[in-house]
């Protein structure tokens, strides 16, 4: 994952300077240069939700930072969920884990959080 | 305004009957830990994968079709665009590979008139459990001229070679067409583009 303290470093002219990257499996998701910066706060389900039974609700945490994406045959490698609620989450191709992100039905919209991905062009 | 990066886009459908293995072809077989169950939970509906071919850069979108759907409920809508058609059956169920030529009989019926083809003998790891030999896959693609391979999501036998293959076989039909269907396709910059892992391998 890429720390909040190091997003800054990744934005250039508005857009990802870098590649964004699977943190487990490395596979490429997009290109440099190709997402938009954008903040909002949206709440997305946890990759890994506690293996607690007694817990029914999903658990979720409150994410800021997202690359935008609006077309989404930009993307490299990407998965797509079912939809839930207007919305389908985004996972990594390859090893199919998730989420990274969301796709907005209504907006046909892509957004990659930050802090899910790593950021490199190797 | 967003540039096109790619040459081409092709849109495969994997089809089948139900429990062929279509899901697990699409998705990774993981019964590993990591898989969140969360996604696992929802399933995943398609996927963008980038592949090189012959110098070209190609998006596949592939797309799982839902369990309960069959041969009879799938009708035009459903096939609209698709340009590759994966036909799956499992080679321990007869059944399935029977049904081979209604899937054929309904894809000629719905689909494009020029969707490309190719039949899936599934699950081939299983060969002490087998009842399809490969000789009647082959046979019966021959039949029909279209491309035949075994394969095995489990063990990750040939899957990314069929994807490969079809979008290959795609690509010959479009190739004489395609700079009438891209009048505006951006050349891409060789130096940048990155090795996806995965389908990429088998191209080469
Ligand atoms: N041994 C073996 N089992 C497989 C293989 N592919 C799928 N399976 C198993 O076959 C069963 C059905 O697989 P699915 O991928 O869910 O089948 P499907 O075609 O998507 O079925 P529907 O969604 O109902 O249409 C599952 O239990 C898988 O674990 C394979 O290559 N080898
Ligand atoms: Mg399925
Ligand atoms: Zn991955």
């Amino acid at each position: 994952m890429t720390e909040e303290s190091n997003f800054a470093a990744q934005i250039e002219n508005d857009r990802n300077k870098l590649s964004v990257r699977c943190q487990f499996c490395n596979c490429l998701m997009l290109k440099a240069n190709e997402g938009s910066y954008c903040e909002q706060e949206v709440d997305v389900p946890l990759m890994q939700q506690k293996q607690d039974r007694s817990a029914e609700a999903l658990q979720t945490e409150k994410l800021r930072h997202f690359w935008l994406i609006k077309d989404m045959m930009t993307f490299e490698n990407i998965g797509f969920s079912h939809t839930v609620d207007g919305r389908k989450f985004l996972v990594c191709a390859d090893c199919e884990r998730g989420p990274v992100g969301y796709h907005e039905l209504a907006s046909k919209f892509c957004y990659l959080a930050l802090g899910r991905v790593v950021h490199g062009d190797k | 305004m967003a540039k096109k990066t790619y040459d081409l886009l092709f849109k495969l459908l994997l089809i089948g009957d139900s429990g062929v293995g279509k899901t697990c072809i699409l998705f990774r077989f993981s019964d590993d830990a990591f898989t969140s169950t969360f996604i696992s939970t929802i399933g995943i509906d398609f996927k963008i994968k980038t592949v090189e071919l012959r110098g070209k850069k190609i998006k596949l979108q592939i797309w799982d079709t839902a369990g309960q759907e069959r041969f009879h409920t799938i009708t035009t809508s459903y096939y609209r665009g698709a340009m590759g058609i994966m036909l799956v059956y499992d080679i321990t169920n007869e059944k399935s590979f029977e049904n081979i030529v209604k899937w054929l009989r309904n894809i000629d019926e719905h689909a494009n008139e020029d969707v490309e083809k190719m039949i899936l003998g599934n699950k081939c790891d299983m060969s002490d459990k087998r009842v399809v030999n490969k000789e009647r896959g082959e046979a019966i693609a021959r039949e029909h001229g279209i491309r035949f391979m075994e394969t095995s999501a489990k063990s990750n036998i040939n899957i990314e070679r069929a994807f490969c293959e079809l979008a290959e076989a795609i690509l010959d039909k479009t190739s004489g067409r395609e700079s009438a269907e891209n009048p505006e396709r951006v050349v891409i910059d060789r130096k940048n583009n990155d090795k996806a892992p995965g389908y990429n391998k088998c191209c080469a």
